[in-house]
């Protein structure tokens, strides 16, 4: 049979490279979709097998509800690979990817669909430098605590001044204090 | 505050002094980021590292995979694991609540017209009666109109089961006359000003949040609902706790200090602030001040109690209630014999008194607690002398006697 995948995915060049990575490996894929379209509605319209989504998307728990819905829906990997297959749900975890399958899809093509997704994430990764989910809460952590340095450095500001200014203005324009901070190390930049 | 029954000295030292713990970006995690970055995890010798997942099944499959050493989780999420309904069947418990309340129902203002319009005096109940709704559904109905879309955050949530019990309440029949979905928290506010949702059960910032861009108005808070009811976990896998005791009870010990530094108002505010600088939560500092005031505060919907009335144990009748309200719509299919085992493995109240002793911190004495009995503040018999306990009313006079 030939597996019709869905791929959610918020990036699209990364999305085109895997839609074509899983074409060359025999895989169809029907339709490319991003956080911001409505998952109900494609996933009842083009009925996939396979969805590969962006582990690091809010959206997954959309498909966890969908897949409980009922037979045509695809399932968690997790809840597919039982035994046989841990090591692979770790490292597709690990690769942030996230897959979700109908129960008839055999496993080897399972497999060999997640594997392609691994791939091609990883390889995107290591072009783009991009972080992980977990780096990405440590990174934002940084800048905020770089901006309050500079804060602090520029306006004599104790940490809490810095703070407090880097709150007011995020209360101000309705931003986070890591856009905040993001704006105040990018407006430094400039002036240097 | 009494005298520790376990002398510090006497602690049993953790097995493992470095874990990683699931989170998501909600209000109610702050236990543990407060338990981090005020320093309780390392006063108990434990050095934690809190990673933030974006979904509850990333969460779910972290616990499953063995890539995360404890999460919070919503109340149903050990017992479905456990049960094998929730991805790889695994044994999971948890033997500390993080908080009470928390969750509010939101509409958007299109709706909120609507039932305005239709229903003037369910509008005007307190808290709002969902029967506003059934005279929107008829008339769209009537008109050929689609069903409205309502949300909540993930299969096994609180968030669904106390949708449900409000719309039925009102006598809306979910299944029939609307059409649920799940749409995770940070989508939401976003997907009801599309008008792709017309509303939706989620925990706090989310309901602050539509407020204050004006896409929404907050109906009623879970309280509302369900009167001090539990909302978040603190959970293991059962094997981790079998190998790890000691570590186990220093994360509780941590967690419930925490919750106790949580209690006093004026430190929200100095949590809202770790929670946001931090960056475990990506939302406006004021948003997340505002919703996370305790009572007396303009925003008491989605209040969250986090220590006292006992919130913190783990009462073996609170995951029952949830379990059935599963029953209820047909959502969950065990022998009565095989679901009180499995009450007894995910709810291990046990394990609480043990590290409360460790701290001299009061707790009940019973495992299991009727709901809808009390509309105000009750006296129950703790440990050492009485328990201020909270109002446990059910919306609409239900009564729930706690056991099986």
């Amino acid at each position: 049979m030939t597996v019709k995948v869905l791929i959610v995915d918020a990036r699209p060049e990364r999305s085109r490279a895997l839609e074509q990575a899983l074409h060359e490996a025999g895989f169809d894929v029907v339709t490319r979709a991003d956080e911001h379209d409505d998952l109900y509605a494609i996933m009842t319209s083009v009925k996939p097998d396979a969805v590969i989504i962006d582990a690091a998307l809010p959206s997954r728990d959309t498909l966890e509800h969908m897949g409980q819905l009922g037979r045509r829906f695809p399932k968690p990997m997790i809840m597919l690979a039982e035994e046989e297959t841990p090591d692979l749900t770790r490292e597709a975890t690990s690769a942030g990817v996230s897959a979700y399958v109908v129960e008839d899809v055999q496993p080897a093509l399972v497999r060999s669909m997640v594997n392609v997704a691994i791939a091609s994430f990883e390889s995107h990764r290591a072009l783009k430098g991009e972080l992980t989910k977990t780096q990405t809460t440590l990174s934002q952590r940084r800048t905020i605590e770089r901006a309050k340095s500079q804060l602090m450095e520029t306006h004599a500001f104790s940490e809490d001044a810095a703070y407090q200014w880097l709150r007011k203005h995020a209360m101000n324009r309705r931003l986070t204090i890591h856009e905040v901070a993001q704006a105040v190390l990018a407006s430094d930049d400039d002036e240097s | 505050m009494n005298e520790p029954q376990t002398p510090r000295d006497e602690w049993p030292l953790p097995e493992r002094d470095t874990l990683t713990l699931g989170m998501l970006p909600l209000n109610d995690a702050a236990p543990l980021v407060v338990a981090r970055e005020r320093g309780f995890f390392a006063t108990h010798g434990l050095d934690v590292t809190l990673q933030v997942e974006s979904s509850w099944a990333g969460l779910r499959d972290g616990m499953q995979l063995g890539l995360l050493d404890g999460a919070q989780m919503l109340p149903l999420m050990p017992l479905a694991s456990t049960l094998g309904l929730d991805g790889r069947p695994t044994p999971m418990l948890s033997a500390l609540t993080l908080n009470l309340g928390g969750n509010a129902i939101t509409v958007s203002n299109a709706l909120y017209a609507s039932m305005q319009a239709a229903d003037p005096e369910a509008m005007s109940q307190a808290p709002v009666s969902a029967r506003a709704l059934v005279a929107v559904v008829r008339q769209r109905r009537a008109a050929g109109e689609p069903a409205l879309r309502f949300a909540s955050v993930y299969p096994f949530s609180s968030h669904r089961y106390q949708l449900r019990y409000w719309l039925a309440e009102g006598g809306v029949d979910p299944d029939r006359d609307l059409e649920l979905r799940v749409v995770p928290p940070p989508l939401v506010a976003e997907q009801l000003k599309a008008g792709w949702l017309d509303g939706y059960c989620v925990g706090e910032p989310w309901n602050t949040l539509a407020a204050r861009r004006e896409s929404g108005r907050v109906l009623l808070g879970s309280h509302d609902i369900w009167q001090h009811g539990q909302e978040k976990v603190f959970a293991v896998r059962e094997a981790w706790a079998d190998a790890y005791p000691a570590t186990h009870r220093a994360v509780l010990r941590a967690l419930l200090e925490a919750c106790a530094w949580l209690d006093i108002p004026s430190q929200r505010v100095e949590a809202a602030r770790l929670m946001c600088e931090k960056g475990y939560l990506d939302v406006s500092p004021t948003v997340v001040e505002e919703s996370m005031a305790g009572e007396g505060a303009p925003a008491t919907h989605g209040m969250s109690v986090f220590h006292h009335h006992a919130a913190n144990f783990p009462w073996r009748s609170h995951l029952r209630w949830y379990a059935e309200q599963m029953r209820r719509w047909q959502h969950l299919d065990v022998a009565a014999p095989v679901l009180e085992d499995c009450l007894t493995r995910c709810v291990r109240p046990d394990l609480f008194r043990e590290a409360a002793d460790d701290l001299g911190f009061n707790y009940p004495l019973v495992d299991v607690k009727s709901e809808g009995e009390h509309a105000s503040q009750w006296a129950l018999e703790g440990r050492h002398g009485d328990i201020a306990m909270g109002g446990d009313q059910l919306l609409g006079g239900g009564r729930f006697s706690g056991r099986g």
